[in-house]
């Protein structure tokens, strides 16, 4: 049970800190496998994540522990992330994870995800990619597509705020048309890239497009989308997770920007291919759902 | 002995304005004759999180880049750099040079016993002053902060008069300036507080000229040197 | 399809038989074969319990590729897969080894140069994977046949670099490469470069152990940073980003790491030269004033070029590097002791293996470094050539 791996030394217990030894007593583990892990437990255990170095108010930062509260096995799960203003919030995230380059995380992922199941043919081990818009769908693009081409079983979570935040405000491909940032000075030029479009016609069984205003939303999309690819296929979720600092918004108006993403731009998109919709048929009978 | 270089470092948090105000002492000591030069040293650009910026002043080419390890000037922004270590030097006044000065704005006094002695025997002096709450009261926002800095640096050097720092005051808010994200909605934001934007150029000419005098008088009172030569005009 | 649990303490999941790297390459009785560069690499692939390995297409390492995958279709190679291009395949290659899979792969030219960002990467993340490098030119223009600038590019990646003569020595390499990089004091990633086509796709006379026997697993849990498996307490790979905190701290940490790599590279030494039977191999005139350093192909034809000196009354010998990453500094000084003249002929426009040499040996030795005769984009080196170059080196010190 891979829980022991987070066992603190007992010659050592008196000099841990409160969050080490909270970790080990009262975190959000899939402990109890009758109901699913999800945000009712947030308030009474120790999350999987330990402060935050984001901005006060980031959506990025209440999204990420939405989706660490969802993980069903956190301890049997590796995070494969990339450069980028999630990467500045890895190091506090108790699970395995790993940072390469950027653009090359759905590589590293499914190289992983192959070995963990060779490795471990008896155990489940889950592989979740968590980028930026950037990683994904620019410098990442080709790794990305081809890694739903292979149909590797790994899920992938774009963090969707439309721009190169950590390097000062860029325009991505996922920028909006018209809308001005940094070398787009006049507009962007082209269309945002419907990336969770590209995700259904490359493979994979499980694609949405959704903002993160509602947790237990998000929640619930993390689980279907990781229930699936470790039976059916690879597994993709866009999160509108807007970057307050670039588009001039303060600490407490990101979830009101998430919820007018939600009647707009961000209308929810969610496909499910046919061998998926069985699958997670049969979970929710198994109350894994 | 006046030098004929100096190096200022200023650590501060993330939106403070320490990049802007290295900008403004180098654009006014350029004005004033000498040889200048500002840089920027942050990580991931962040509120609250440690920010550093430099400024070389010289009446000789100035050719060191890159952070100041051995500062003439040390000015730290915000107590937190101080009893957070959110700074890039341990202590935060590592590498000063004899006869150098920091000026630290806090409420009240940071410096342990042995802070003091270590800078006594260099004979660093030192000022803390809650430039903070200076700023709220002559400008109305702690945003102007950085100008109240500013202008204790200006008034300790004594030798950039207050016309060339108005001269980097303007350069810097009317010109077209090059930010990053942050300090582009910080720039907003102060413009949005005033009507127009030469009353922001006027509140903070007078919240650094109120501190050039009041650190001008200080310096007199603690018998601080000369750092820095005048510039050969 | 083997499992991995079919692994018992004495046989691999091919049932092969689980021999120490000694015995595979000392003791073991060999017999003869007659193959290229490419099968000789299935075969060496074949013998060293493999766990992963991930393929792209490129002259002149498609065969050795696609022949790894057959040794995954019959059972020997736990994961292979067809990537879709080098820099994916380098980082799915990082991502195999990261989740501790003894992994191997293969590469050339261009597609060396496609991968690039992934090799710092690799030496940083301190992991053992092996890249089987075919020497191959870099384009523009293009050129498929074996110019080996590209190691100059790799040279500074913090990867070992081990350089194979002939089809033989790439297969013994190739196996003490996987050893040798998943010490615990060492554990860095290993490049065994050879020359495309020279040897790749050359047909010669191999000596190879029987094919029931292989090399013990990889143990991922003996290495210096642990694998991500959700099986140990979680290491950080790419780890905190300091910049975050400071850029103090992120500079220090990665002059401290990158210090720490280069060390690594030197600790290879003891164990490289036990298995790799020395570090520098030396042929030709014991007591001769003249010595060609070499790596890769410039040794056979350096050889040639020595016995046909020898011919015309020239001593000479040939000190063949087998090791560029570390470099053999200690073996050579001593092997250059009464040397008069150093000739270096290379495959590539630039030279890079003479700077090496000029570099190292600086204040060291005292020597006359000729760097040449040189050939470039693959054209063959042959011994007339290094015969006229020696002589025209030996005219100009008389003239002087």
């Amino acid at each position: 049970m891979s829980l022991d791996i987070y066992k603190i030394n007992p010659e050592f217990r008196d000099i841990m800190p409160k969050e080490i030894i909270d970790l080990e007593e009262n975190a959000t583990w899939a402990q109890n496998q009758d109901k699913p892990r999800g945000i009712k437990e947030l308030p009474q255990t120790k999350e999987l994540i330990e402060e935050h170095s984001l901005c006060a108010g980031c959506p990025e930062a209440a999204t990420l522990r939405y989706v660490l509260s969802a993980l069903p096995k956190p301890e049997e799960t590796v995070i494969v992330n990339s450069t980028g203003c999630t990467s500045l919030m890895f190091p506090h995230i108790a699970l395995h994870t790993v940072h390469s380059l950027f653009g090359n995380q759905n590589s590293v992922a499914s190289g992983i995800k192959r070995v963990l199941e060779w490795r471990f043919p008896d155990k489940q081990k889950d592989v979740v990619v968590l980028a930026g818009d950037g990683a994904t769908v620019d410098i990442g693009l080709d790794y990305t597509l081809q890694s739903f081409f292979r149909q590797e079983k790994i899920t992938t979570i774009c963090f969707d705020n439309e721009v190169y935040a950590n390097t000062g405000g860029q325009e991505s491909g996922m920028t909006a048309k018209g809308q001005v940032f940094k070398m787009a000075p006049t507009g962007k030029k082209f269309e945002k890239v419907p990336m969770w479009e590209l995700a259904k016609t490359s493979g994979c069984h499980y694609s949405v497009n959704m903002t993160g205003s509602a947790p237990k939303a998000v929640a619930k999309a993390v689980r279907e989308a990781i229930l699936v690819a470790r039976e059916i296929g690879p597994t993709f979720l866009n999160i509108y997770t807007p970057c307050i600092l670039e588009i001039g918004l303060s600490a407490n108006e990101g979830l009101g920007e998430m919820k007018a993403g939600d009647k707009h731009r961000f209308e929810f998109y969610r496909h499910v291919s046919p061998e998926a919709e069985e699958y997670l048929k049969k979970c929710k009978e198994e109350g894994l759902l | 002995m006046a030098k004929d270089s100096i190096k200022i470092r200023m650590p501060a948090l993330g939106g403070q304005g320490a990049v802007t105000a290295a900008h403004i002492a180098a654009t006014a000591a350029d004005t004033e004759g000498y040889y200048a030069v500002s840089n920027p040293f942050f990580g991931a650009e962040k509120r609250m999180a440690p920010s550093e910026s430099y400024a070389r002043i010289g009446t000789v080419p100035i050719y060191d880049r890159g952070e100041v390890i051995y500062p003439d000037i040390v000015m730290i922004y915000h107590p937190q750099v101080i009893t957070m270590g959110k700074s890039y030097t341990m202590p935060f006044y590592a590498g000063v040079k004899e006869n150098g000065l920091i000026i630290i704005n806090s409420e009240r006094d940071l410096l342990t016993a042995h802070d003091k002695k270590i800078l006594d025997d260099l004979n660093v002096k030192v000022l803390t002053k809650d430039f903070t709450e200076f700023a709220i009261q002559e400008a109305g926002t702690e945003l102007a902060t950085n100008m109240a800095m500013l202008g204790s640096l200006f008034g300790a050097l004594g030798t950039i008069s207050k016309p060339a720092i108005e001269e980097g005051i303007k350069d810097r808010f009317l010109k077209k300036y090059t930010a990053s994200g942050g300090t582009a909605t910080l720039d907003s934001v102060i413009e949005k507080k005033f009507k127009k934007k030469m009353d922001l150029i006027q509140k903070n000419l007078d919240t650094a000229s109120a501190a050039f005098d009041l650190t001008a008088e200080w310096a007199d009172q603690v018998g601080l040197e000369q750092i820095l030569e005048a510039p050969k005009k | 399809m083997g499992k991995i649990t079919d692994m018992t303490e004495t046989h691999n999941w091919s049932g092969q038989k689980l021999v120490s790297i000694e015995h595979m390459l000392f003791e073991a009785p060999r017999t003869k074969h007659f193959m290229t560069g490419s099968e000789v690499l299935k075969e060496a692939v074949k013998r060293a319990t493999v766990d992963a390995s991930v393929s792209y297409p490129i002259t002149p390492q498609s065969e050795a590729a696609h022949l790894i995958g057959e040794l995954w279709a019959e059972g020997y190679v736990g994961v292979y897969f067809r990537g879709e291009n080098e820099f994916g395949v380098m980082s799915e290659v990082a991502g195999c080894s990261m989740a501790g899979a003894r992994t191997v792969t293969t590469t050339s030219g261009p597609g060396t140069l496609r991968a690039m960002e992934n090799f710092a990467m690799w030496s940083g993340t301190r992991a053992p994977m092996q890249l089987c490098l075919m020497a191959r030119g870099i384009n523009s223009p293009l050129t498929i046949q074996p110019d080996n600038l590209e190691v100059q590019y790799l040279l500074e990646t913090g990867c070992m670099i081990w350089y194979a003569e002939n089809v033989q020595e790439l297969f013994d390499m190739s196996l003490a490469a996987f050893t040798v990089a998943e010490q615990p004091d060492v554990h860095v990633p290993i490049i065994t470069a050879v020359d495309g086509f020279f040897v790749s796709h050359t047909r010669e006379a191999v000596e190879l152990p029987a094919d029931d026997i292989a090399l013990k697993p990889y143990n991922p849990y003996a290495a210096p940073l642990p694998p991500i498996d959700s099986e140990m307490p979680p290491g950080r790979f790419l780890r905190d980003p300091f910049v975050m905190k400071s850029n103090y701290i992120s500079y220090a940490t990665h002059a401290s790491w990158q210090w720490e790599i280069r060390s690594a590279v030197e600790r290879s030494k003891p164990y490289a030269r036990k298995l790799l039977n020395g570090l520098v191999h030396v042929t030709g005139n014991e007591d001769a004033e003249i010595a060609f350093v070499t790596c890769g192909t410039a040794s056979n034809q350096a050889k040639e070029g020595q016995r046909e000196l020898e011919k015309l009354g020239i001593k000479s010998k040939v000190l063949k590097l087998r090791t560029i990453r570390p470099f053999p500094e200690e073996e050579l000084i001593k092997e250059l002791e009464g040397v008069k003249h150093v000739i270096v002929p290379e495959f590539n426009v630039v030279g890079w293996l003479a700077n090496e040499v000029k570099a190292k040996l600086y204040g060291k030795v005292d020597v006359n470094i000729h760097a040449g005769p040189r050939v470039a984009g693959g054209m063959s080196l042959p011994a007339e050539a290094i015969i006229q170059e020696v002589q025209e080196v030996l005219n100009a010190a008389k003239g002087a």
